[in-house]
């Protein structure tokens, strides 16, 4: 297809599944049982269209590569397809000529009009295409099929069987639209959307006090993430005077270029730094860490498994939560401006990544365990995204993607457990399922290799590469000799590696011809060698961890004596064909795709050509293409570790004994109780908030309202002393009425006079 | 093209007039046919209030496909009315862009109102919707009044009405709370009414002409501006913050809002959606009608106090609303809550604040109907607006839980819903202020109330989620009409069972009474509701969806309504001290 256009096609891939959520709406009562067809159908032919053009864009800019050589393949390819003007606030005040307004007022008009608070807000509805977009769209169709397929056997008899379906069209539209959205304003819109989709969904059996408490938790601890975005995206209108991603021309005037725009990335010095720069990194990863469930606000995902388990592996683990990480990735170039920022993200990841698989490994509720599993490799990806190089950014997808599989592999297969259990999901009160339900098994097994690291399946291979990247970042001088021959980048400075930010610090003879020093904050000192170091042996310690509580999950559930809890009654049983399908065909990519791949590295070609990743400064890190074998090393016999550990407590034992908490005493107890971070934020945030609006209550009723009625009563009171004067005698009321008149006399002749 | 739309004939005017003047007829009809019994009543004020809607939508048609330019009204009509010598009140109508939606959402708001006293009102009938309809009138005129003591006369008689409406058919304090609502807003717009008194005398000494016609006065003043300095005693501040009594007790800014929670939680449910939808927009209309282009350099003075109060106003309602048992006061509060967005949109006084809010006002006016509608169809079914005694609504009525939520998303701002369009840009222009609009003196206050308008937002979630988390889901608390407490206890033995058992929805809960002896009723909305609730839904996605529908024909006549101010608020800026020149990359 050569003569693919995109323009046409990319507006289905949203369109469908909304079309889709609709129709359920309208008619789900009248489908009845067979309410999943819209929903089915419709995000399966997203998915056919989001793959076509993923392959198609594919062919065409890889092929375009490969037929030109040297500093002109470093193109970006980006498409903008605009759809509809959404709100547009023109220039400042200025009165139209000829108006009353416009003579008297003229000088201040125009003394208004020249401020530099006159920004226009030109909003459009605008959707683009390009390599990050097709990954993120293919990833979300075709996971949210398979979820589809598998929830039509998990959501069998719901009552809610419709608005299930209406709610995941309804998402995959959503989340459509968040990774193919070209400003920021449409970012927010989808950014919050996908949360109200994801809010019904935890919600989901609303009749459950704790899932309804879940949704709303999950809701709030969004909104406080959503903050920083919004604020971010005030900073960055103020900043850069549009919300666009993409170089705009408006009628008559020199092109506007977009804040992710190729105008603006051919020259780094036009991204803003400093302060200003810093702060909006932040935000923007105040935003990720809600949505994305990273340190502190991580606390709303694990209890998001309130909601039924097919919504989780597609909301929870594959997509959704991966929102922050195409966030960042998708404001890269801001980002690198800013190498304190930048370190944070990956301060931020790391740290998640070790407290989050810390705490995977004393859960023993298996949806729970892979919840913050999910909330650690999270983690991993942001620890990548913050190196700032092509391959941290490239490495993060690549992940995201490998994740996306196998995640959702588990998670339908602890639901496809939960189903054939009765709703029980405590590992302690189940094991031996290998022999009930084996596809489970098998694939669970698959998607537990995968999530370990073990090669070849799919984690093994994105997992090196983050971990090679963080390497990268701690040694440099180690990376510098095996990385340099590649690129021909110029102003590398003599000696250092091309993983450093070369051209974000300006060369001594940039700055003879002008260019600035950037402005640095004291973040900024954070990226240091020792940083990475820290960084990254914390990363190959969650490498163990992950591996440790996975197959601690494995063993509990599937080896040792079967037993089965008695809500399962008689008919524990391996699961439907329409459920065990998703897994196997999940199974599959899990094993291969990254071998896959990695072998080609095809995806992270692809990706190098997304505008935001193609700029000068991330291309100048682009390091060849290698297999870190000492690095594989380490991250296996990390994982081997943790397996045998797991093995050496859990394998074919009964799965009830409390090994792990004996074993590990008080610092048991603290995973257990989620470093009580729970608790830790209920006192510092809630509780005080809560206080305070008691107290302003309180304020409101006994000091405002008390001093309205006080007030109120003064006329009461004074009419009680007035009173008196009503006496009604004629002749004092005459007199009254002369004196009255007799004041206003004076007072007229006082006027006149004085 | 449009032609179709004004027929020879029919003159805009004569429309206009039309408009105001069908619901009065209605009230006629309605009282004549007051033998007839409760159903002709209600039905003759239904089709009244439809028949309006009609009419006040085509109107709206015919002002967009010909709209007028800044400072003419469309559909002008003017008339002599108290004229006598110099003295020259006029009955002055016409629409612009400042009024057209205010104009269009009180018809449309005037049928929810009917609509949700279809099963409430059953005591004296024949009285609420002739006063329900003259309500209407009033608040039609108000909007469409080109004349100050018109104005006025609309102004104060939205009051009578809504006085007896609470008087008589509120809940049980509700003769305090008419009375204290008509005293505190009466007291208030007593101030207001001799300001703009000031204003006419004042103009009448410096141009020779006693005019009450408001477009002539704004033109007047803006060559005779009203004293601004020690010498001229304040004049133009001291009118200002006359002004600013009335209004500010109508929309109501904190701290002058206290009498709104107790009305509203007395009102009857069709008082309270005309109350929350228009009433509290008629002081945001006044601010910008009357003090921001008459008044520019006492509106410069005060925006920075009245930006603050707004933002404060956010987070303070925000939290007492956190607290409140009573659904209906929660929603109270966050009117108050939300009207601090409008107010702070307002006095930042930045283009993109200015038309966000004058959005916000239309969009508030749905989601708080909408949310007031449902709180008294609630009530209507349970008879109790105590949140913790209310749960699990959604269980016998998901049509009504899902409006709920939806109301709900609207209020707090989500996406693609209307409110969020006036928060962002409200907020959007605020921090535009903050960041380079004022002087560095001013820039920290700035930026902090511009950060707390943007924690409203998080608060505001807080508490529309709890109370919908507690209404709405969990289980059973409070069985419809009577059922018997069994059921509760049924629907209890659900919650620890698994997958299946744990798969309690509408259908369980509809079944979990067969076998006893009666099943627990599905109460979803009845037809009346969807016709209350189905057209605010209507333009809540509308506006969420395109809100450059809404912006763009009205924006010409908002912008020159604050270009003034604006530019005396540069002026002050520039005065303190030099604008702040922040890098800006173009």
């Amino acid at each position: 297809m050569p003569d693919l256009d995109p323009t046409s096609l990319l507006v289905l891939v949203p369109a469908l599944p909304l079309a889709g959520a609709v129709v359920t709406v309208l008619l789900g009562r009248l489908l009845g049982r067979h309410a999943h067809w819209p929903a089915l159908l419709s995000i399966g032919a997203a998915a056919v269209v989001a793959v076509s053009l993923l392959v198609g864009l594919a062919r065409e800019v890889l092929v375009t590569e490969s037929t030109t050589h040297g500093p002109a393949a470093i193109t970006a390819y980006e498409r903008i397809v605009p759809l509809w003007q959404w709100a547009s606030v023109s220039d400042a005040y200025a009165p139209a000529a000829g108006t009353p307004a416009a003579a008297a007022g003229e000088d201040l008009a125009a003394r208004a009009a020249d401020r530099p608070n006159s920004l226009p807000l030109t909003l459009g509805v605008d959707l683009r295409f390009d390599p990050l977009t097709a990954v993120m769209l293919a990833v979300i169709t075709c996971v949210g099929l398979l979820v589809a397929v598998y929830s039509i056997g998990y959501m069998h008899g719901d009552p809610g069987y419709p608005r299930f379906f209406a709610l995941v069209a309804a998402f995959v539209f959503s989340m459509s639209m968040l990774v193919a959205a070209s400003n920021f304003l449409l970012v927010y819109v989808f950014w919050e959307a996908v949360g109200a989709c994801s809010y019904l969904l935890i919600g989901f059996w609303f009749s459950k006090p704790e899932a309804a408490r879940a949704a709303k938790k999950a809701f709030l601890v969004n909104r406080v993430g959503d903050f920083g975005l919004a604020v971010a995206v005030f900073l960055l209108w103020m900043t850069y005077g549009t919300l666009n991603f993409h170089d705009t021309t408006l009628v008559d005037t020199a092109p506007l270029p977009g804040i992710l725009g190729q105008l603006r990335l051919a020259d780094a010095s036009a991204v803003v730094g400093g302060a200003v720069g810093t702060a909006i990194c932040l935000l923007l990863l105040l935003a990720a860490c809600g949505k994305s469930a990273q340190l502190p606000l991580h606390v709303w995902l694990p209890d998001a498994m309130e909601g039924p388990t097919p919504a989780s592996a597609l909301i929870h683990a594959a997509t959704m939560v991966t929102a922050g990480i195409y966030l960042i990735a998708r404001c890269a170039p801001l980002f690198v401006g800013c190498p304190g920022a930048l370190t944070a993200v990956s301060v931020v990841g790391a740290t998640t990544a070790l407290v989050a698989a810390l705490i995977g490994t004393m859960q023993n509720d298996l949806k729970r365990v892979l919840a913050y599993s999910t909330i650690s490799q999270l983690g991993y990806m942001f620890a990548s995204l913050g190196t700032g190089t092509l391959l941290g950014f490239t490495a993060a997808i690549f992940h995201l993607v490998t994740h996306a599989f196998f995640k959702a592999l588990l998670f339908l297969g602890a639901g496809s457990v939960m189903h054939s259990m009765g709703g029980v999901i405590d590992m302690r009160r189940f094991g031996g399922l290998r022999r009930i339900m084996p596809v489970t098994a098998a694939t669970f097994l698959v998607g537990s290799l995968a999530l370990a690291g073990v090669a070849p399946f799919a984690g093994f291979f994105s997992k090196d590469e983050i971990l090679a990247t963080l390497h990268a970042k701690g040694w440099p001088d180690a990376h510098g000799t095996h990385g340099s021959g590649h690129h021909a980048d110029g102003h590398a400075g003599g000696g250092s590696s091309p993983y450093r930010l070369a051209s974000v610090t300006p060369t001594a003879a940039e700055i003879a011809a002008g260019r600035p020093l950037p402005e640095t904050v004291g973040l900024d000192a954070l990226d240091a060698p020792g940083t990475w170091r820290v960084l990254f042996w914390m990363s190959l310690v969650t490498a163990g961890l992950t591996a440790f509580y996975t197959f601690r999950a494995v063993f509990m559930t599937f080896t040792g004596p079967t037993r089965v809890p008695d809500e399962a009654g008689h008919h524990a049983h391996e699961s439907p064909p329409v459920m065990t399908l998703p897994l196997v065909i999940l199974a599959v990519a899990s094993a291969v795709a990254g071998w896959w791949l990695f072998a080609t590295h095809l995806l992270a070609d692809f990706l190098a050509k997304t505008p935001s990743l193609a700029t000068p400064v991330i291309a100048a890190t682009a390091a060849p293409h290698a297999f870190h074998w000492d690095l594989a090393i380490q991250g296996s016999l990390a994982a081997a570790f943790g397996i045998v550990v797991a093995a050496f407590g859990h394998l074919g034992r009964r799965s009830d004994g409390p090994q792990m908490e004996r074993f590990l005493g008080p610092l048991g107890t603290l995973f257990a109780n989620r470093f009580y971070l729970d608790q830790i934020e209920a006192a510092l945030v809630v509780r005080p908030l809560q206080v305070l609006a008691g107290l302003a209550a309180a304020f409101d009723r006994y000091a405002i309202d008390g001093l309205v009625d006080f007030v109120g009563r003064i006329p009461v009171a004074l009419g009680a002393i007035v009173r008196r004067s009503q006496s009604g005698l004629l002749q004092r009321y005459a007199v009254g009425g002369a004196l009255g008149a007799l004041l206003l006399i004076a007072a007229l002749w006082w006027r006149l006079t004085g | 093209m449009t032609d179709f739309l004004s027929p020879t004939g029919f003159s805009a005017a004569s429309h206009l007039v039309l408009v105001i003047a069908a619901p009065l007829v209605g009230a006629v009809v309605a009282w004549l046919l007051r033998a007839r019994g409760l159903p002709a009543v209600r039905q003759s004020a239904a089709v009244t209030a439809i028949v309006t809607l009609a009419l006040a939508a085509w109107l709206v048609l015919r002002f967009l496909a010909a709209p007028p330019p800044p400072g003419a009204a469309f559909a002008a009509i003017d008339a002599p009315w108290l004229t006598g010598g110099v003295f020259d009140v006029r009955l002055s109508l016409g629409l612009d862009g400042l009024s057209l939606w205010m104009f269009g959402l009180s018809a449309l708001l005037s049928v929810t109102a009917v609509f949700v006293s279809w099963q409430a009102i059953t005591d004296r009938p024949v009285g609420f919707y002739v006063l329900l309809l003259v309500l209407e009138a009033a608040m039609l005129g108000v909007f469409a009044a080109r004349d100050v003591i018109l104005f006025y006369v609309f102004f104060e008689f939205t009051l009578v009405p809504l006085f007896f409406l609470i008087g008589i058919w509120g809940h049980e304090e509700r003769r305090k709370a008419a009375a204290k609502f008509f005293v505190y807003t009466l007291a208030g717009s007593l101030l207001t009414f001799l300001g703009l008194l000031v204003i006419v005398l004042w103009n009448a000494s410096q141009s020779g002409v006693v005019t009450f016609d408001i477009q002539g006065l704004t033109d007047s003043l803006a060559a005779h501006p009203l004293p601004m300095s020690a010498a001229g005693g304040w004049l133009q501040m001291v009118v200002f913050l006359a002004l600013l009594a009335g209004f500010a007790v109508k929309v109501p800014i904190v701290p002058v809002h206290t009498w709104l929670p107790l009305a509203h939680v007395e009102a009857p449910t069709g008082g309270s959606v005309d109350l929350a939808g228009v009433l509290l927009k008629i002081g945001i209309y006044g601010f910008l009608r009357f003090s921001l282009p008459m008044l520019p350099e006492a509106t410069a003075v005060a925006a920075p106090w009245l930006f603050g109060l707004g933002a404060l106003g956010i987070v303070y309602g925000a939290l007492v609303a956190l607290v409140q048992t009573d659904l209906k006061r929660l929603v109270a509060y966050s009117s108050v809550s939300h009207m601090g967005y409008v107010v702070m949109g307002l006095f930042a006084l930045t283009p993109v604040a200015v038309e966000g809010a004058n959005l916000q006002l239309v969009n508030h006016g749905l989601a708080s109907a909408g949310l007031f509608a449902l709180v008294g169809m609630i009530y209507e079914r349970f008879h109790t607006r105590s949140i913790p005694n209310l749960g699990g609504v959604a269980a016998k009525a998901p049509w009504l839980a899902a409006m709920f939520v939806l109301f709900t998303f609207s209020s707090i701002g989500l996406p693609g819903l209307n409110g969020f369009v006036g928060e962002f840009m409200i907020l959007a222009g605020s921090f535009q202020r903050a960041w380079s609009g004022v002087a560095p003196a001013w820039q920290t206050f700035y930026l902090a109330m511009s950060l707390c308008g943007v924690a409203g937002v998080v608060l505001g979630a807080w508490y529309m989620l709890w109370a919908v988390e507690r209404v709405l889901f969990g289980p059973s608390r409070e069985p419809p009409r009577g059922a018997a407490q069994s059921h509760a206890v049924g629907h209890g033995g659900h919650a620890s069972h698994g997958v299946h058992g744990g798969h309690v929805g509408p259908g369980d809960l509809a079944h979990a009474g067969h076998g006893h002896e009666a099943p627990v009723e599905r109460c979803d909305l009845a037809w009346h509701e969807w016709a209350a609730l189905a057209p605010l839904a209507v333009f809540v996605l509308w506006i969420g969806l395109v809100p450059a529908t809404f912006l763009a024909p009205v924006s010409p006549a908002v912008r020159a309504a604050a270009t003034d101010s604006a530019a005396a608020f540069a002026a002050r800026m520039d005065a303190l001290q030099p604008p702040a020149q922040v890098a800006r990359i173009p």
